[in-house]
């Protein structure tokens, strides 16, 4: 299937300041198929959790540092100057 | 893309202000120093996704995580190039520029596990991270921050990640290499710029990795497909509509996953234990803490480095007076305590680094000028050398008075340790090789030094053979 994909991409130039590599380009389509699958599966995942635990994913927004937290520990004035 | 410290040399057409090196490939804009502050012009080319980062809640969401380097927009008058210029901001300044081949695995975990984060929540602003270089990645107030404020560009629909091949480069790489094949691998990163090439990162891990579905993919079939597609060219309209954001997400979420489940074994290396096998005892150690205190306290530095500071317990004698204090150890294990030590109490002005003072980072990249050396960093206000010069002089053959003339360089006052031939330590080195070192006495470590140095004060640290000394450049 993705033999289609790829030689129907593999055309062309690309117009990146950064050279993203064909072959990098090819294994994102190859594996993203699997995994943007896994995704779509664990929110559904997720869904059915939450409904039973009341807890919608707190962990990984506790994983993830752009998350926002008011951390009173935090109150260091920014040396920006 | 990336930027690093000011740059001293004056170049051709810059009299009054200093192109900062490294920021030379991003058309989007770039950094400059102007009377001693930083800032960075924002090319016209960047006008509309400079208006969407700012318009969208990415920046304020970025900024007020502390994720993304803060900055103020000033005045466009002072664009070193106002015929393409947009806007010119000032960057909130970071206290000290290091680099991945400096940081302790943990430290590039943290900042891979950031580079993911952001992209994946730029994406939810319909932006993507077009750059997922490590350089662009600081450590300030003991947390891994982005510094670089031109990274991000309108989401297009359907085109897979540009970044994807650099971050496996910049960060899974080196990662992986360190935890499954030798923690000093992450020293490629001084010889590979542009990060470890992965044909070179997959025939270096041991062929269990295979077996780990992200690296396999990440890493052994995305270095094949590298070499399979190497000469094939792919235009950016035919990729569009074939990845869409979920996939991207899946993307994001695989390589997070991955690079989480990559860890090193705690590594019980030559110095971690220093403190518990060596021949202080706990009432030495204590007295020699509050001396070093009062003599920290004496010169009230704006900046310290600690060389040879093993796990930071007298430089954290300086950055618990909230002085920002750099501690260069050569032991990764050490380094790695320290930083695991930085999180866990949240401490906002220790940076423990990775360095060889026997071969401290030289100026790299294009030019010999992307990459500041240490000294290129320098000079600080206050040096600290504590029991280091034994290892310079006897392990590594360095007379006394080049061991002077570099420290002199370094900084403007120095809070030595010497350590006699008659200290255990020094006892150890000496075991199994001829005494040279005819010189290497308090007397010869006075004579030497003085040439450089005046000597404030020296004082016997309590319970040991040892002296403390205050010194300032002459």
């Amino acid at each position: 299937m993705n033999n289609i994909i790829i030689h129907a991409i593999i055309r062309g130039t690309a117009q990146n300041y950064l050279d993203p590599g064909s072959g990098s380009i090819i294994i994102q389509l190859i594996i993203g198929t699997v995994l943007g699958l896994g995704v779509v599966v664990r929110v559904f995942w997720g869904k059915i959790k939450g409904f039973f635990t009341r807890n919608k994913g707190e962990s990984d927004l506790v994983l993830d540092p752009t998350t926002v937290v008011e951390d009173p520990s935090d109150n260091y004035s920014e040396r920006s100057e | 893309m990336n930027y690093s410290a000011y740059s001293t040399g004056g170049q051709e057409g810059w009299s009054l202000l200093e192109k900062v090196n490294g920021s030379f490939r991003d058309p989007s804009g770039f950094m400059f120093a102007l009377n001693g502050q930083l800032y960075r012009q924002v090319n016209e080319k960047y006008r509309q996704d400079y208006d969407l980062l700012m318009n969208s809640g990415l920046f304020d969401q970025l900024t007020k995580s502390k994720t993304l380097v803060s900055h103020k927009e000033a005045d466009l008058a002072l664009a070193p190039r106002a015929e393409i210029a947009y806007k010119i901001i000032q960057p909130a300044v970071v206290d000290f520029i290091s680099y991945p081949y400096e940081w302790c695995f943990n430290q590039l975990k943290d900042a891979a596990i950031l580079t993911l984060s952001i992209a994946r929540r730029a994406l939810e602003f319909d932006m993507s991270l077009k750059d997922a270089s490590a350089y662009n990645i600081q450590f300030q107030h003991g947390r891994p921050i982005f510094i670089d404020t031109l990274s991000f560009e309108k989401y297009q629909e359907g085109l897979p990640w540009v970044a994807y091949k650099q971050f496996c480069q910049h960060f899974l790489a080196p990662l992986a290499l360190m935890a499954h094949t030798d923690i000093r691998l992450g020293q490629l990163l001084k010889v590979y710029i542009d990060g470890i090439p992965l044909d070179l990162a997959s025939q270096l891990l041991p062929a269990a990795t295979r077996l780990n579905f992200g690296l396999a993919t990440h890493i052994h079939l995305h270095a094949k497909s590298q070499q399979r597609y190497a000469d094939k060219e792919i235009s950016q309209d035919d990729m569009k509509g074939h990845i869409s954001k979920s996939w991207l997400n899946g993307l994001f979420d695989n390589l997070l996953s991955t690079v989480r489940a990559l860890k090193v074994k705690t590594i019980a290396t030559e110095w971690t234990d220093y403190y518990q096998s060596n021949n202080y005892t706990q009432a030495s150690f204590e007295a020699k803490r509050s001396l070093v205190k009062s003599l920290i306290e004496k010169v009230n530095p704006k900046r310290v480095w600690d060389l040879g500071g093993n796990t930071g317990e007298f430089s954290r004698a300086a950055s618990e007076m909230g002085i920002p204090t750099v501690c260069f150890d050569i032991d990764p294990g050490a380094v790695q305590q320290n930083y695991d030590l930085v999180k866990k109490y949240k401490e906002k002005f220790m940076l423990p680094l990775l360095m060889d003072l026997t071969n401290p980072s030289p100026a790299l990249g294009w030019h010999n000028a992307e990459r500041d050396s240490m000294q290129a960093r320098g000079p600080v206000d206050l040096v600290m050398a504590l029991a280091l010069i034994h290892h310079l002089a006897i392990s590594n053959n360095v007379p006394l008075f080049d061991v002077a003339d570099y420290l002199a360089e370094l900084g403007e006052y120095l809070i030595l340790e010497f350590v006699p031939k008659s200290d255990s330590q020094v006892k150890k080195l000496l075991a199994s090789r001829k005494d040279i070192f005819p010189d290497y006495s308090l007397k010869g470590f006075r004579n030497a030094f003085t040439f450089r140095f005046e000597i404030i004060s020296e004082e016997k640290v309590p319970g040991s053979e040892r002296t403390l000394f205050l010194l300032k450049k002459k």
